[in-house]
């Protein structure tokens, strides 16, 4: 008798020393990794009783692609980093736990001190269904040491696109051979840019008011703004003022501003830090603006791109409480700041910009505030809280392929628009 | 009796793997189909045939296929006579002949990925060494990767230098088991070197040539999504666009299972037709010793 109470107190001791596993799955390359796994050894002090595995499981894609792969194996990562055009998919995919029913449950978590702009957009009927985490926007990034050389004012960045077709031509340098050195602008090759343009221009990118109020069944982007944008893609590329870039190459985007062949580029805030970096080590100075709209038109707003962190359903309702708590403190104030300082992803929650506004941190980061600047004065409405469709990498795909089209000039603005229109919304139809 | 079921018995653990990792899948990705598979995989509808409907309807993918052909003959062709002729100058007995070859076969280390990836650096309209090399020299710059019709240009150099080593290996082999005294006996009869080559080794060495053909095959149509990913993302505008990258776009970009295993199916049979018919053929013209 002595001996079995013996060992059920043994079993017991055990059983509460064992640690709940949990795995995190990121797309955050580079530098970042171990930005993440440092944020995450600071969560485990927290909680001895978690033990988190963390991953660089590769591309947003890639993660997709291999959870669904691991759901299918009846081994679910716990949390996973998706983009934000899964989302529609993921809402789809009942195979996750949506955040709100934790929210609900959870008296300690406060939503209210999220920025709206962010939550507007991961809210899917009234619902939030996965924690908006890394949060970017688009930002126009200049030299300004180049600026200067040419003669245009540094301190007066193109606010139009008029302004910046003048900024790029004097901006391009030839050699004695006639080559081109040197020239405008270029952006990665990625229909987000695209999207942007939209909401920038205060248009939806799909009905049913970006599909929020239902789900989309068409895109309604074949338009006079989309052609403002495809017409200036298309002008920059023939006039020789824009380098284009393959697919989705962000990093050949940023070497050609690094390497000062551009003085401009259009990319990610998430590149604020990385870009502040290697222009002082280039002895560049760095200029950050709100993204010039077409002449003559009202600015709407930017939405915002980037991840969230989705909860996957477990057998083992103790793997989703510990998940929670992760998800719960990557969105606290103090690894939000941690993250927005060493990224440039935005904090997501109003007390942490006001602790570092507060701290004087905008004051001496001017580009940290322009990104955050240019969200916060964006209208908010269905336009710029950005669509959500279930097939929307195909849409993307089907935007880019027309766009490569355009820009090797097989294709007018308009075709490509057509094209563009004609393919995504087969995409759209055939999503199951 | 145990002697005649002892041989089955040691071919279980075979069968059941192959079963397990090949006739199983395949037979899944046989009836997947004919289905619209959800994300996930927790919903399904039987389609018949709609999704190989949808295919044949797609422009994109007869633009595909004809990708396909091009550069599958393109590469393989290549390759085949590139290897041969490099073969035979790694088979002369010249100073240093090992570090020619050490080199030659450096390729066939690396993984398709980095080829590609190695390729991408060098091709780099900006930073990139070849445009390097041609702005000094023709005072010309080109964008590599992201025009037609220099993408496939480049896509076809980088499959053909990385399948090169592979061949060349086997080649090498097989010159070195022909005996001396048939080429001393075309040498005594009079034959020029390009007689020789053509009428004397090339026949000596078919059965690796038949070998070699079909593994390029394979391994052109179903192994070069991974450069085409890191060189061209199939672009521009689907320019580089080959059946295995639609079906690794379809499957595994926008979890179009249904469409992916039918893309598959139909490069199963394409795969089985080139393989009968080159059977039937080729091997009529193939020596062996």
């Amino acid at each position: 008798m002595k001996k079995i109470l013996v060992f059920v107190v043994l079993v017991f001791t055990i059983l509460s020393f064992a640690k709940t596993k949990i795995q995190f799955w990121h797309a955050m390359g580079g530098w970042r990794i171990e930005v993440i796994q440092n944020m995450v050894n600071e969560f485990m002090k927290l909680n001895p009783d978690i033990e988190v595995e963390v991953q660089y499981v590769g591309s947003y894609e890639e993660i997709l692609a291999k959870t669904v792969a691991a759901v299918q194996a009846g081994t679910p990562p716990h949390v996973v980093q998706l983009n934000e055009i899964s989302t529609q998919k993921m809402v789809d995919s009942g195979v996750i736990v949506p955040v709100q029913d934790l929210v609900d449950k959870d008296p300690s978590f406060d939503v209210g001190l999220f920025l709206p702009q962010v939550l507007n957009y991961y809210r899917v009927g009234g619902k939030i269904y996965s924690m908006p985490w890394n949060t970017s926007t688009p930002l126009l990034y200049y030299n300004k040491s180049l600026f200067k050389e040419v003669g245009l004012d540094p301190n007066n960045p193109p606010r139009t696109y008029s302004e910046l077709i003048e900024a790029c031509k004097k901006l391009v340098k030839k050699d004695d051979k006639g080559n081109i050195i040197r020239t405008g602008i270029t952006w990665p090759l990625y229909a987000w840019f695209f999207e942007q343009y939209m909401a920038l221009q205060n248009q939806p990118l799909v009905d049913n008011n970006n599909g929020r109020t239902a789900k989309a069944t068409k895109v309604v982007f074949n338009n006079q703004a989309a052609l403002n944008f495809m017409n200036l893609w298309n002008t920059l590329t023939k006039e020789g003022l824009m380098i284009n870039t393959k697919r989705a190459d962000w990093t050949a985007a940023r070497q050609l501003f690094i390497s000062q062949t551009v003085g401009m580029l259009i990319s990610s805030t998430s590149d604020v830090a990385l870009l502040i970096n290697e222009s002082a080590k280039q002895g560049f100075e760095l200029g950050t603006a709100f993204l010039p709209l077409p002449d003559g038109t009202a600015r709407g707003g930017v939405i915002v791109g980037g991840g969230s962190l989705w909860i996957i359903k477990q057998k083992n309702p103790a793997e989703v409480d510990a998940a929670w708590k992760l998800v719960k403190y990557l969105a606290e104030p103090e690894p939000q700041i941690i993250w927005h300082k060493s990224t440039g992803y935005f904090p997501i929650r109003v007390d942490a910009i006001q602790k570092l506004q507060v701290q004087g941190y905008y004051k001496d980061n001017p580009h940290h505030l322009t990104a955050i600047l240019q969200l916060l004065t964006s209208v908010q409405n269905y336009n710029t809280n950005g669509a959500i469709i279930g097939a929307f990498p195909e849409v993307r795909n089907a935007i880019d392929t027309a766009t490569e089209k355009m820009i090797s000039g097989t294709l007018t603005p308009k075709q490509a628009l057509d094209e563009a229109e004609k393919n995504a919304n087969k995409a759209i139809k055939e999503y199951f | 009796m145990i002697k005649k079921i002892l041989p089955y018995l040691l071919l279980i653990p075979t069968f059941v793997i192959i079963a397990l990792f090949i006739y199983y899948p395949a037979y899944e990705s046989f009836s997947s189909s004919f289905y619209r598979i959800s994300v996930f995989g927790n919903r399904k509808i039987f389609v018949g045939f709609q999704n190989y409907l949808n295919l044949f309807q797609d422009k994109d993918y007869i633009n595909a296929i004809s990708f396909t052909v091009v550069y599958t003959s393109i590469t393989v062709v290549a390759s085949i006579f590139i290897s041969f002729f490099l073969a035979l100058l790694l088979d002369q007995k010249v100073p240093g002949a090992r570090i020619y070859r050490t080199l030659i076969f450096a390729p066939y280390a690396v993984s398709h990925a980095v080829a590609g990836a190695l390729w991408s650096f060098l091709l780099n309209p900006v930073v990139g060494h070849v445009n390097y090399l041609s702005r000094i020299l023709f005072g010309i710059q080109t964008q590599w990767l992201t025009t037609r019709p220099y993408a496939a240009y480049s896509l076809f150099f980088a499959s053909i230098w990385k399948t090169l080593p592979f061949n060349v290996i086997f080649y090498l082999a097989a010159l070195q088991s022909i005996s001396s005294e048939v080429i001393e006996a075309s040498i005594i009869d009079g034959a020029s070197s390009w007689t020789r080559v053509w009428k004397v080794v090339f026949p000596l060495v078919s059965p690796i040539t038949f070998y070699l053909v079909i593994m390029s095959i394979i391994s052109s149509m179903f192994q070069s999504f991974a450069i085409i990913d890191v060189m061209t993302k199939g672009g521009p505008g689907g320019y580089t666009t080959n059946m295995i990258y639609k079906l690794f776009m379809d499957g595994f970009r926008f979890q179009k299972t249904g469409l992916a295993a039918a893309e598959n199916v139909i490069l199963f049979l394409i795969m089985m037709v080139v393989t009968v018919i080159y059977f039937t053929f080729a091997q009529k013209k193939v020596h062996y010793q």
